[in-house]
């Protein structure tokens, strides 16, 4: 009895020993996927802000477009590989060519390809029971524009779509119906669009024609195409998911005819996207449309980077059976995950910078595990704006303002600031026009735009300002550097400006204040200098050139335009340039308009940012575009070596867990030894 | 008993307001409803979205009861507290209520274990630097706690995720999954960094309770009678040391809802304290202010429920 007594406890103490062991073996090791994805074709990325809102009339961050780029199908896309950028058909059958009509209006006509079905939803069901899919129609484009119209879905695109006829109207008469009519607003959403009388501008004579008639020309629209926004969405779906009881709202729901479907959406944690059965390219890749097919032909340097793979080019899209973008809110163990081969593409932790990229390229040791480097220029520009329309810097103060602003443009060395604050990442800009849109000249020097401070004294001395002094005071000349970033880190970007101007003798004080005290500065026009920032919404220079035009003055109409730049001269080149078709007569036009922005300096260009992209050389295909599309269909994963790699560098590595329990077994023996003694 | 309950939940009333009073001061004093638009809607958007997104949100509101007394946010702000109407988070629209519902299962899924070992380990440990104390093991024991108490736990933290996840490759960097069959492998790192980290001042305080407790006279005259020291600590000074161990461990139990901040943030655990560490980097002040709420309740009930628990240990306390 006693001896089965004394054999039951120990008995216990195996089995829980047992388990723990059982327990330690199932956790050990650091593969936070499970064992069974080894060999899929699955990409895994991280995110670190969680998009706001997968409504594509809403979405406008680069996080949410990360998503809906790959849900939502567009009548038009970008070239995956070409640069500049070039639109493919996507959902339209071609790209269709503006119509001039009566009114000097313009129309636009996209054909749809045929058969097109939108994803399985069970919101389908709202048009028959049972029902998963339906086929996509004109109709449910003509919807998701008047959505965008719609004042009520709020979206930040309404602006560039306001060219269309009678958008603005239905806008109005949608927002006075709500208000005016009781019960309006209860409606199906469908029903309140046709009662407010829809767009005159956007007609479906037929199920797969849309047509969009402008009331002016805007070639640019297209490019709006070829983003989420203008993805066709189907009425069930934002009826359906409406946020009420337990059904989701439509802006974490998507709803769409992408390559790619949501499969799981967990914005906290982990969103899954698996390819989409539906999509167009699945069901007939025999077309062999240009949207889902591995494109044949790219820009230089594509196919050393083996990005036009024999094997790869003219293979029907997606690659990827499932793209698993999991949530990360710190830099250290994204990166260090990467490096562990659980991530397959990563930006750079700050910290890891220098052991990453030496002298802008891979560093060795990083290529030695297979890391490759791709960098991107965003087609976006930094810059420092004078205010025009300020007595000293600005246009008023005639030949001594320019002079004043081209000695200030002469102090500033872009590569220096890019190294200094950007870790170099910044293609130094000599322009406007960032790389890769029409219009850049790889060859172009603006002679203001490069370091010469003895050139910039004497000019200094034409606009009356020997050796920085202000001839009305007798002082060095005092401006002000208004910012809306009050950080310690904003702090030391514009002292560093603020020391180059003083090497001139310009003694510039920083004012920075808060966003809305810095606005109502603009506002009033209570402002010298300023650094701002642009970033395209499409590849063309009109998005960036407009962007010094007179009617978007801020001073004139509240626009884009901070500098308050106006000049009759660019504003007639603008007018030339915008509507003209990519050619040598547009190029010239934009050179004009370039030469007459590097007299009058009404910005310091800056940089245009770059983004660093790392990915192990198991991920094929990667181009990073720097504006909203589609690209994960046309990335591929060898599974084989991921795994292998994987392997090799994660093995646990156990023997310090025994050194560890014989430390703490040797501390408590003189302690037990101790006690007993004691205790004798 | 009762009137006693009542005073301090009348106490708590008054803390729980000024608590929320003093969040609503000191988040409008430094940022301004449309930084929190800008936040969620991104730098790119036009003003009339702004503007938009402020009217259905009730920033358009002026802030304070002087400059409008029937419709201002401050009010609207306590009303919605007190009816326990969290709203939707400022970041994405999505409701409050259901992200604290998915994110109280991660959190206890780390704080549970990570309470109840800090419990299990600490308080024998600090029973033993006790029972050994003027010896080189208590000595050592109270250096090491020093030590672990100094170090900041963002330290532990990276250097766990370097030393064990990257060089010893034993657990995963971060990550989360709530399967039962793996839950073990993510929770693992986080729990041993946050006992590691929390067991300097835990044995360090057990310790000192314990110490001072083995030197009253009741001690002495159990010593005096022949009982062993082993007994003597377990029957007599553990016993008699439970009212400050209840202080500390009821006065954190409420807080293992809401979750650790750092631990959920680094380790990429869905938790309570990853969505106030999202609350406060994305100016979200609608999910800031569930948290502070939630917390500050919390807090009360954990005082309450300690005075409450000092009675029922100890006779000699009597609530009034």
């Amino acid at each position: 009895m006693r001896r089965s007594m004394r054999s039951e406890p120990t008995l216990r103490h195996r089995l829980v020993a047992v388990g723990c062991l059982a327990l330690a073996s199932a956790s050990c090791g650091n593969n936070p996927y499970p064992d069974s994805e080894g060999s899929k074709k699955v990409l895994y990325t991280s995110f670190v802000d969680a998009p706001r809102s997968l409504d594509p009339a809403v979405a406008y961050t680069t996080s949410a477009h990360a998503i809906t780029g790959n849900v939502y199908d567009t009548l038009l896309e970008y070239h995956y590989l070409k640069r500049p950028f070039e639109l493919i058909p996507g959902l339209a059958k071609s790209i269709p060519e503006p119509e001039a009509i009566a009114g000097g209006r313009v129309r636009y006509r996209f054909d749809l390809r045929p058969d097109l079905v939108f994803a399985e939803d069970e919101s389908f069901g709202l048009g028959g029971e049972g029902r998963r899919t339906r086929a996509i129609e004109s109709q449910d484009f003509a919807f998701q524009l008047m959505r965008i119209a719609d004042p009520a879905v709020n979206s930040p695109v309404y602006e560039p779509f306001s060219s269309i006829e009678g958008f603005g109207g239905f806008r109005e008469r949608l927002g006075a119906l709500r208000a005016e009519e009781e019960g309006f607003a209860g409606l199906p959403i469908r029903e309140q669009y046709q009662r407010a009388g829809g767009v005159a501008g956007i007609r479906t004579p037929d199920v797969s024609r849309l047509e969009v008639i402008l009331a002016e020309p805007y070639p640019q629209l297209l490019y709006w195409f070829a983003m989420p926004f203008t993805t066709p969405v189907p009425f069930e779906a934002v009826e359906y998911w409406n946020g009420e009881g337990d059904r989701e709202r439509f802006a974490d729901h998507p709803v769409g005819s992408g390559p790619y479907v949501v499969a799981s959406y967990d914005k906290e944690a982990k969103i899954v996207l698996e390819a989409n059965p539906n999509w167009y390219g699945v069901q007939h890749p025999e077309w062999k449309a240009p949207g889902a097919t591995y494109p044949s032909e790219g820009e230089a340097g594509d196919a050393e980077a083996g990005r036009l793979d024999p094997q790869t080019v003219g293979q029907p899209l997606p690659f990827l059976e499932r793209v698993e973008f999991i949530r990360e809110r710190e830099s250290i163990p994204r990166f260090n995950k990467f490096l562990q081969g659980y991530y397959d593409a990563s930006g750079i932790a700050k910290e890891s910078f220098d052991s990453v990229v030496l002298e802008d390229r891979i560093s060795p040791e990083m290529a030695a595990r297979g890391i490759e480097l791709a960098k991107t220029v965003r087609p976006a520009v930094y810059y420092i704006g004078f205010n025009m329309d300020d007595p000293v810097v600005g246009a008023s103060a005639t030949a001594s303002g320019r002079g004043l602003r081209q000695a200030m443009s002469l102090a500033i060395d872009s590569r220096e600031y890019a190294r200094l604050f950007q870790n170099g990442r910044g293609v130094p800009a000599e322009g406007p026009l960032p790389p890769g849109l029409f219009g850049y000249d790889a060859d172009y020097q603006n002679p203001y735009r490069h370091v010469d401070l003895e050139r910039a004294r004497l000019l200094l001395v034409e606009a009356g300002y020997r050796g920085g002094v202000d001839p009305a005071t007798g002082e060095p000349l005092r401006l002000t550097f208004d910012t809306s970033d009050t950080s310690p880190q904003g702090r030391l970007r514009f002292q560093w400006f603020v020391n180059q101007w003083r090497k001139l003798g310009i003694d510039v004080e920083i004012d920075a204040t808060n966003y809305n005290q810095f606005q109502e500065k603009v506002r009033n026009g209570a402002y010298q200098i300023f650094m701002w920032g642009w970033v395209a919404d499409y590849p063309d220079p009109e998005n960036f050139l407009f962007l010094l035009t007179t009617p978007m003055a801020r001073s004139v109409s509240g626009g884009p335009n901070t500098a308050n730049f106006q000049n009759a001269e660019f504003d007639a080149l603008f007018e030339a340039m915008e509507t003209a078709d990519n050619g040598p007569e547009r190029a010239a036009t934009i050179a004009a308009m370039r030469e007459l922005l590097e007299r009058e300096r009404p910005w310091i260009e800056l940089f245009h940012p770059e983004d660093y992209t790392l990915f192990h050389d198991w991920l094929k295909n990667v181009k990073p575009a720097g504006i909203s599309n589609p690209t994960m269909k046309y990335r591929d994963i060898d599974a084989g070596r991921r795994g292998e790699q994987r392997e090799a560098w994660n093995e646990p590595v156990l023997w310090p867990a025994g050194v560890l329990a014989v430390l703490f077994v040797a501390a408590l023996v003189p302690g037990v030894r101790t006690y007993f003694r004691e205790r004798q | 008993m009762l009137a006693y309950v009542l005073r301090r939940l009348a106490y708590g009333v008054v803390v729980v307001f000024g608590v929320l009073g003093l969040l609503f001061v000191l988040f409008f004093a430094v940022t301004d409803p449309d930084d929190i638009a800008r936040q969620s809607l991104g730098e790119r958007v036009p003003p009339d979205v702004i503007e938009a997104w402020k009217a259905d949100h009730g920033y358009d509101r002026p802030l304070w009861p002087w400059q409008d007394w029937d419709d201002n946010q401050l009010f609207a702000h306590y009303s919605a507290m007190l009816r326990f109407d969290f709203g939707r988070r400022d970041s994405d629209d999505t409701k409050i209520s259901d992200r604290l519902l998915d994110g109280m299962g991660p959190s206890l899924s780390l704080t549970v274990p990570l309470f109840v070992l800090g419990l299990v380990i600490g308080i024998p440990l600090a029973l033993v630097v006790a029972f050994f104390r003027e010896t080189y093991i208590d000595r050592l024991g109270v250096l090491l706690c020093v030590l672990a108490m100094s170090v900041s736990i963002l330290l532990y933290i990276v250097g766990a995720q370097y030393l064990i996840a990257k060089l010893l490759r034993w657990f995963p960097i971060s990550g989360f999954d709530p399967d039962p069959s793996v839950i073990v492998r993510f929770l693992a790192l986080p729990i041993l960094v946050g006992v590691v980290a929390g067991f300097g001042g835990e044995v360090r305080f057990y310790r000192t309770i314990f110490v001072e407790e083995g030197s009253r006279d009741y001690v002495r005259t159990a010593r005096a009678k022949g009982a062993g020291e082993p007994r003597i600590m377990r029957a007599h000074v553990l016993r008699n040391a439970w009212i400050p161990i209840l202080t500390q461990v009821v006065l954190s139990i409420p807080f293992l809802f809401t979750g650790s901040l750092l631990l959920e943030s680094f380790f990429g655990i869905p938790g309570l304290g990853s969505l106030t560490v999202d609350a406060i980097r994305g100016n979200d002040f609608s999910t800031l202010r569930t948290m502070v709420y939630i917390g500050a309740l919390l807090f009360v009930l954990g005082q309450i429920l300690t005075d409450l628990c000092y009675a029922l240990v100890d006779p000699r306390v009597r609530l009034e």
